[in-house]
């Protein structure tokens, strides 16, 4: 029997450490077994570092880490890799959904709303719950997997509240503040305090804490707490005026009014796409707390968008309603709020609510005028 | 004739209960020797096979270990706990049967001695 020296244990050790295995119970075990054949085989006077090469060849087919490769996937489970693979992809396009979805919105392409739903329903329910059980086995303590599953989760609420908020469905903002708190008074603590015991872990954890309060915070500020009682009163006014309007129109109003109905109807479902994400109003849109937001007007006013070119041509057809309406029968004033000076400047001057209702005002003086210039002509 | 890996794999577990049911303790050496001696050489278990699946029994709790310290070198001690003696003897009988319905199924006539 072959007996091994102190130095060429170390020897094969090292070479087994050097070949990629990490995991020290498999080491041992590896040194040992490699130990045990070289004693049982290795004659006295033959060559060890030889011998020793040809024995470990036999326990791989390409490198010894092949070992512990197949050592963690029947400890965590057989899918690993595929399940590592099918992260990343699904991760990548989701992301990439999401880039070009808003990149489409910005330039008003169709397809926009699906790729960025597409993107955003991927996200969180596919890449973030493979990422949690890939994470959580990689963790060993209990504690470790909590602090995971809930970071994940709130990830999960926070990104479907967005997806909820771009379209403007119900509980948008009952997922929001659940994901905000949830961050703030579970995670945030759970995190925090696994971390902060460990010595090693201690200066990242008060780091990424800090971090971490601070984006709730900035979070925290920039959400509406609940809708404001004047954009109510304000959608309540839009819905009366609509219905006034109806009444006031004609039956069969003049070609000159009716092209000033359709450019101011155009006008206000961009303007209601923007404030609500629907071209009207719907009839229960009090149960639905879908209330008008006086946000900024989008990027249709801006730089000759749609929006702009829709007001432009409005101030034209306006011009054609006075020149052909009887002579001291109502002409339209220059001067209407909804016959905007400088449309490429509107943007600066006017919000959704306050341009909905120029534009309105505007379909409801037209109604009249056109009325009476009909009652005129006759 | 010695057997492909494809077949050991599905059988490895077994084959590994099996042994530690017979004795008390083993390490992975003796484990590949033990199964040498008694196929005559037919079956060689691979040391990269062998230890992943020793380690996933550690995992399931179907075996307990014991270090034994011998100079530079620990000797992992592998055997059966309660429930791997139990998983033995279910994995033995379910291959048992297994290799029944496959003779059944590929039609192959028992050898008279």
């Amino acid at each position: 029997m072959y007996c091994l020296s102190d130095e060429q244990i170390d020897y094969i050790l090292n070479d087994i450490r050097r070949n990629g295995v990490e995991m020290e119970d498999l080491q041992l075990n590896l040194l040992d077994h490699i130990c045990c054949i070289i004693e049982q085989e290795l004659k006295e006077d033959d060559d060890f570092e030889h011998f020793y090469q040809q024995t470990v060849r036999r326990f791989y087919r390409s490198n010894l880490r092949e070992i512990e490769e197949e050592t963690i996937d029947l400890l965590t489970f057989k899918n690993y890799y595929a399940m590592k693979k099918a992260l990343i992809v699904s991760g990548a396009s989701s992301v990439t959904a999401f880039i070009a979805g808003s990149f489409f919105k910005f330039m008003y392409w169709p397809g926009a709303s699906i790729l960025l739903t597409l993107g955003i329903v991927s996200f969180s329910l596919l890449f973030l719950p493979l990422l949690f059980i890939l994470k959580s086995r990689e963790v060993k303590t209990v504690s470790d997997k909590f602090v995971i599953a809930i970071g994940i989760l709130v990830g999960i609420m926070f990104s479907l509240a967005i997806l909820f908020i771009m379209m403007h469905w119900p509980g948008a903002n009952i997922l929001l503040f659940s994901a905000i708190g949830g961050a703030a008074f579970v995670l945030l603590p759970a995190y925090f305090f696994t971390g902060i015991r460990r010595p090693e872990t201690k200066l990242n954890t008060i780091l990424m804490s800090i971090i971490l309060v601070g984006i709730i915070g900035l979070q925290f500020t920039i959400a509406r707490l609940r809708p404001s009682p004047f954009d109510k009163v304000a959608t309540a006014n839009f819905v009366q005026n609509e219905a006034l309007l109806k009444v006031l129109v004609q039956a069969q109003p003049s070609a000159a009014a009716a092209n000033i109905f359709k450019t101011c109807n155009e006008l206000k479902e961009l303007l209601l796409q923007q404030s609500i994400g629907a071209a009207a109003i719907p009839a229960d849109y009090d149960e639905r707390k879908l209330y008008l937001h006086d946000s900024k007007l989008g990027n249709a006013f801006f730089d000759n968008g749609p929006g702009v070119q829709l007001l432009t041509s409005l101030k034209e057809q306006a011009k054609l309603f006075n020149s052909g309406a009887h002579d001291g029968v109502m002409v339209i004033g220059a001067g209407m709020p909804a016959l905007v000076a400088d449309p490429q400047r509107v943007v600066h001057n006017y919000g959704c609510i306050s341009l909905l209702n120029s534009i309105e005002q505007l379909q409801i003086y037209v109604a009249v005028a056109d009325a009476k210039n009909t009652t005129a002509a006759k | 004739m010695i057997f492909s890996s494809e077949l050991i794999k599905g059988t490895l577990k077994t084959i590994v209960l099996k042994l530690l049911s017979d004795n008390k303790k083993m390490y992975g050496y003796e484990i590949t020797q033990r199964v040498k001696d008694l196929t005559g050489d037919r079956i060689q278990l691979t040391e990269g096979a062998l230890y992943p699946t020793l380690h996933s029994l550690e995992e399931e709790g179907l075996v307990t270990t014991e270090l034994e310290y011998m100079g530079k070198r620990v000797r992992k001690y592998y055997k059966l706990s309660a429930s791997g003696k139990t998983r033995s003897k279910e994995r033995v009988s379910e291959l048992a049967e297994f290799m029944e319905t496959m003779r059944v199924l590929l039609d192959i006539q028992p050898k008279i001695a």
